[in-house]
C-alpha cells in the first residue's frame, strides 16, 4: 500500500491499495514513513517498508 | 505495477524454466514443499508448477492460518458468541471455518452478533463505539498477523478500553515444520521458507532445517518468478552439495526481521505449552497466549470457554493435505461432498487453503484425468 498522510501522534497512516481502496494503517513496526512510501501491510498493520528492487536475471 | 509486474515476466520465467531443467538429475526425484499457503495459491494462479520438469514435486505445507485451526477452537470461538452482551468479531475466511456444529457464519445466522473485520484494529474500533458491549476479537494466524494483535493490545490498554478482548490463537511456524521433519510420513528435499512470516521472524530461525536435518530452505516471495527463483536456489545447492538457508526475498525479508515486531510480540503474547492444530494434533511450543501482563484483556480468562477437543470428521483428510502426504484431489470428499461454497474442512474455506487453490484454478478436473 503507498502512504498518503501520516498522523505520527497516533502512530498511524491513510494509505491506498493498487485498486484504489483506502485504509488507516499501525505504522509502529515502520516508522518513520512518509507520503509516497510503499508499505507491506497484514491485517492493519505495516510489517515492512518496501524498497526498490532488481529483478531476477 | 511497481513490485508486481517486474515478478510476473513470462520470459523471465522461461528462462529461469530452463535453468532449472539443468540443475536436476534425471531419474530422480524432488519433492519440495511451499510452507506457505500464499505461496500454494501463487503456484496454482499462476500455474508454476507447469513449468518444472515432471521430477520436481511441489507439496504443501501447514503455512494457512484459518487451515490449522482445530474445531473445538471454532466451538469456543462460538460459546462465547454467544453469550450475553458479547459482540464477536473476527476475519472474514474464518467465520465459514466448520466446527462440530457449524460456523460462526450459521451462528450468526441463528442470532450472535458476529461481525467481519479486516484488523484487529477495526475490532478496537467497535469496542470504542459500544461501550455497554463486550468486543472480542478472534485472533488467529502465524507471526505475520501476531504483531497486528499485539500492537492493538497495547493501544487498548493505552486508550483505556475494557470492554475489548482477544481470543488468541495464534500459532508459530517453527514447531510444525521441526513435527514435519520428524514424521516418517514425509520424505522432503527442501522448503521453499515462508516469506511474510519470514518479514516478522527474519530467515535465522529456520537455521535448524540444514543443521539439524539437512534439508536446504530458501525463504521465498508470492510473485511466480520469486517462486521459480526460489525453487531453482534449492536444487543449485542441492547440486552442489550445499545445505543452507537462503533469502530470495530480500527485497522485504531481512535475515534477522522484524526487531520491533518480535519485541511487541514477546511483551504481549507468551508461548502456551502445548497447541493443537488441525490434522497435526497438538504440538508443544507452538501457540500464543496472553502474557500475564495483559491476562486482563483475554477473552478466555473472562468469559467461560468449554476447550473441548473435537475429532475431524472422518471423511476429511486436511491432515494429511497440510502435512504434504496426499493432494487435495486425493481427499475422498474433494470437489463433491467439500467444495468452497460447503466446504467439510479448512483447507477448502481459505483462499489460502490448498484444497481451495486446487479447486478454483481447475486441478481438479486437470488432476482428476490424470488419475
Amino acid at each position: 500500500m503507498t502512504v498518503l498522510r501520516v498522523d505520527a501522534s497516533r502512530g498511524l497512516a491513510l494509505c491506498e491499495a493498487e485498486d484504489g481502496e483506502r485504509s488507516s494503517v499501525e505504522t509502529a513496526l515502520v516508522e518513520p514513513v512518509g507520503p509516497g512510501d510503499r508499505l507491506l501491510v497484514h491485517a492493519g498493520t505495516a510489517i515492512a517498508s518496501l524498497e526498490p528492487v532488481q529483478v531476477p536475471a | 505495477m511497481k513490485f508486481v509486474d517486474e515478478f510476473r515476466d513470462a520470459e523471465l520465467g522461461r528462462a529461469l524454466a530452463g535453468e532449472i531443467l539443468t540443475l536436476v538429475e534425471p531419474g530422480r526425484h524432488y519433492k519440495l514443499m511451499e510452507v506457505c499457503g500464499g505461496h500454494t495459491h501463487s503456484i496454482y494462479k499462476y500455474g508454476v508448477d507447469d513449468l518444472l520438469p515432471a521430477n520436481v514435486e511441489l507439496v504443501h505445507g501447514p503455512g494457512c492460518p484459518v487451515c490449522v485451526i482445530p474445531m473445538g477452537r471454532v466451538d469456543d470461538g462460538i460459546a462465547v458468541a454467544h453469550q450475553e452482551g458479547v459482540i464477536f468479531t473476527c476475519f472474514g475466511d474464518m467465520m465459514r471455518v466448520p466446527g462440530s456444529n457449524g460456523s460462526l457464519l450459521e451462528a450468526k445466522a441463528q442470532g450472535a452478533d458476529i461481525r467481519m473485520v479486516y484488523s484487529p484494529l477495526d475490532a478496537l474500533r467497535i469496542a470504542k463505539q459500544n461501550p455497554d458491549r463486550e468486543v472480542v476479537f478472534f485472533a488467529i494466524g502465524f507471526e505475520t498477523t501476531a504483531p497486528s494483535t499485539a500492537l492493538t493490545l497495547k493501544r487498548a490498554r493505552a486508550d483505556g478500553v475494557p470492554n475489548f478482548t482477544v481470543m488468541c490463537s495464534h500459532v508459530t511456524i517453527v514447531p510444525p515444520l521441526r513435527a514435519l521433519l520428524e514424521s516418517p510420513d514425509l520424505r522432503l528435499d527442501g522448503f521453499v521458507g515462508p516469506g511474510h512470516v519470514s518479514t516478522v521472524v527474519g530467515a535465522r530461525p529456520f537455521e535448524f532445517i540444514p543443521a539439524d536435518y539437512g534439508k536446504p530452505i530458501v525463504v521465498a516471495g508470492f510473485e511466480p518468478l520469486d517462486i521459480l527463483q526460489a525453487v531453482a536456489m534449492i536444487l543449485r545447492q542441492i547440486k552442489e552439495g550445499r545445505c543452507e538457508v537462503e533469502n530470495q526475498y530480500k527485497r522485504v525479508v531481512p535475515y534477522e526481521g522484524n526487531l520491533r515486531a518480535l519485541e511487541v510480540m514477546s511483551e504481549v503474547f507468551e508461548l502456551r505449552p502445548h497447541f493443537e492444530w488441525r490434522g497435526l494434533g497438538f504440538i508443544s511450543h507452538s501457540g500464543l497466549k496472553l502474557s500475564e501482563a495483559y491476562a486482563d484483556l483475554d477473552a478466555e480468562r473472562r468469559f467461560s470457554v468449554p476447550g473441548v477437543r473435537v475429532a475431524d470428521p472422518k471423511a476429511c483428510q486436511c491432515g494429511e493435505v497440510l502435512k504434504g502426504v496426499i493432494k487435495p484431489f486425493e481427499c475422498k470428499v474433494f470437489g463433491t461432498a467439500c467444495t468452497p461454497e460447503r466446504p467439510i474442512g479448512t483447507c477448502m474455506v481459505s483462499s489460502e487453503g490448498a484444497c481451495a487453490a486446487y479447486y478454483n484454478y481447475g486441478r481438479f478436473a486437470r488432476e482428476r484425468e490424470v488419475v
